[in-house]
């Protein structure tokens, strides 16, 4: 800390004042101390209290370290270097901002599910359009093997929503039908100036990475084994479909050694649940 | 006595500067060690008497006035080492699973490197495309493989230096027959989807934190080797090698199938994997 003397005023102050000040310091001091100790205590709870409190972990964990979509209101493809850098940053605001994160009672399986069949919802919408667009000739020649990756990929992502929502549903609250309305905004916006297959395709590959990243991140912070068992089985599955994306646009098919969770989606982005 | 009234303002604004940056460095501190404490009692390998334990001599220091700068120093390396204690007492169940997992590692690494020394995979006479392929998955699995090892010593356990002894009768009755570029992408198929639906069915198994999300961060990787497999394997069976290209041109020729060839199921299998013991140490 850099000091500067605006003055030499001098104040008389006695020992016996110094001391006391020294002594009130020590008060204010240890008034913040019982934040510590609620640490401590919450440490030392009994394990019947572990599953809430870990919830708690895991919520602000996806809360916080995932954040990407969330904190710059970006959506990121986390397919490595080779991808990162032809891949286009779908960058703007978001318009719509759902409530489920602020009524954020329902369990935290339920809303990482939720916000998962969202994501799978906004791909089937994404890849449907993509066919509506090619069928109207407005992505000029579509190759053979794009349309048939269309259609399987859509197919898939259906069925991901089916059991990402058995996940919603096992846990009494009603199935997410509609894409992921905070991240639709960007995409939608994206996809509009899309004019070509290899457009589509970056495109989808920025969705496919994002759904990956988000059940990797996922498998985490589930607790429940349909839903830890749901994340790991869709999860490689989307890498999959990025790998074949990346190979159509002429990019190296496995461009990480390892999976992250850079650019998944966050709870912030989960829609609202409502129970049945 | 007279004090410099700026000098004592300066000084006191220090004071509170040093003592909130050891709030909040002791309080983040605090607030990871609950998580992880948690984390691991969920599982049950934390001992709670020894949470007590910590939780009464901190307590003690709270009351004596010790956390300051130098004391939460202290509180640090005294949870870091509780920590480093808390993780090292996983089930062994997590160590054999990793051990499997990197048996199976050892295994794809000594594969690729064997079918790299053969011509029509890292040769003369190779694919350009097939032979990046091969070395960069050799060098992932390498990675792989590492990553399995830091994770076994974490939790106190050995190593596993060999490979899947049963994948390796796999390996070794497969050799004579690698006479071609499509044999050994037959083979190396079966290795990687062997290794993703081991690592897909022991995710949801591990109970370690640190263990699962290392084989749950790879799975996905071995699954995007299997696709590229695949997607070689039937550009190899119809006689297109020549669309084996980055980018495939063009991108018309590629046939359909090429499209959805690489992820026939929309879950992934397990019904495959490992047994969970299987390249464990013995």
């Amino acid at each position: 800390m850099k000091r500067t003397h605006k003055s030499n005023e001098t104040i008389p102050v006695s020992e016996a004042e110094i001391v006391a000040m020294t002594s009130d310091l020590q008060d204010a001091h240890r008034d913040t101390l019982p934040a510590l100790q609620s640490s401590i205590d919450a440490w030392t709870r009994s394990p019947s209290d572990d599953a809430e409190r870990l919830s708690g972990f895991s919520r602000r964990s996806f809360l916080t370290r995932s954040g990407l979509l969330a904190a710059g209101g970006l959506l990121v493809a986390s397919g490595g270097a080779a991808a990162a850098s032809t891949i286009p940053r779908l960058a703007g605001p978001r318009s719509v901002r759902p409530a489920a994160f602020a009524a954020a009672t329902a369990p935290l399986d339920v809303r990482v599910a939720a916000l998962a069949a969202s994501l799978e919802n906004l791909a089937v919408s994404t890849y449907a359009s993509a066919l509506s667009a090619a069928t109207a000739g407005k992505l000029g020649k579509v190759p053979n093997a794009v349309a048939t990756f269309v259609k399987t990929a859509m197919a898939q992502h259906k069925d991901h929503a089916a059991a990402w929502n058995a996940v919603v549903s096992s846990g009494g609250y009603k199935p997410i039908t509609a894409p992921n309305a905070a991240i639709a905004v960007t995409v939608n916006a994206a996809f509009a100036k899309v004019t070509d297959i290899a457009g589509v395709a970056k495109l989808a590959l920025v969705l496919e990475d994002a759904a990956a990243a988000t059940y990797l991140e996922a498998v985490g912070v589930l607790s429940g084994a349909q839903a830890i068992e749901t994340a790991a089985t869709i999860q490689p599955v989307e890498m999959q479909h990025a790998a074949i994306l990346n190979f159509v646009l002429g990019q190296y098919p496995v461009p990480v050694a390892f999976a992250t969770t850079a650019g998944a989606a966050t709870l912030m982005d989960a829609p609202a649940v409502a129970k049945r | 006595m007279y004090l410099d009234e700026n000098e004592l303002r300066e000084l006191i604004e220090e004071s509170e500067d040093i003592h909130s940056d050891a709030m909040q460095k002791s309080g983040l501190l605090f607030d990871d060690f609950v998580d992880l404490g948690l984390e691991h009692r969920a599982h049950g390998e934390i001992d709670p008497d020894e949470g007590r334990e910590f939780a009464t001599a901190q307590g003690d220091a709270l009351r004596h006035g010790l956390v300051g700068v130098g004391a939460t120093a202290g509180i640090g390396a005294a949870l870091l080492a509780l920590s480093a204690s808390a993780a090292g007492a996983a089930t062994a169940s997590d160590v054999q699973i990793l051990q499997t997992n990197q048996s199976i590692e050892n295994l794809a690494i000594a594969t690729y490197t064997i079918a790299l020394t053969l011509p029509f995979i890292g040769g003369a006479s190779a694919n350009g495309v097939v032979k990046a392929f091969a070395m960069t998955t050799l060098g992932q699995h390498k990675q792989h493989a590492a990553a399995f090892s830091s994770a076994i010593k974490r939790l106190g356990g050995k190593v596993q230096s060999q490979p899947d002894p049963v994948l390796l009768n796999v390996v070794d009755k497969a050799k004579p027959t690698l006479t071609s570029a499509a044999a050994v992408v037959a083979l190396a198929l079966e290795l990687e989807d062997g290794a993703a639906q081991t690592y897909v069915a022991t995710t949801g198994v591990l109970k370690n934190s640190n263990a699962r999300q290392v084989t749950a961060s790879i799975m996905g990787v071995e699954a995007q080797h299997v696709a590229t497999l695949r997607a070689v394997q039937a550009l190899l069976g119809a006689k297109d090698a020549s669309l084996i290209a980055l980018p495939p041109t063009p991108l018309t020729s590629l046939p359909a199938a090429a499209g959805s060839v690489g992820f026939p199921n929309a879950f992934y299998p397990t019904s495959g994997a490992r047994p969970e013991t299987e390249g464990a140490v013995r």
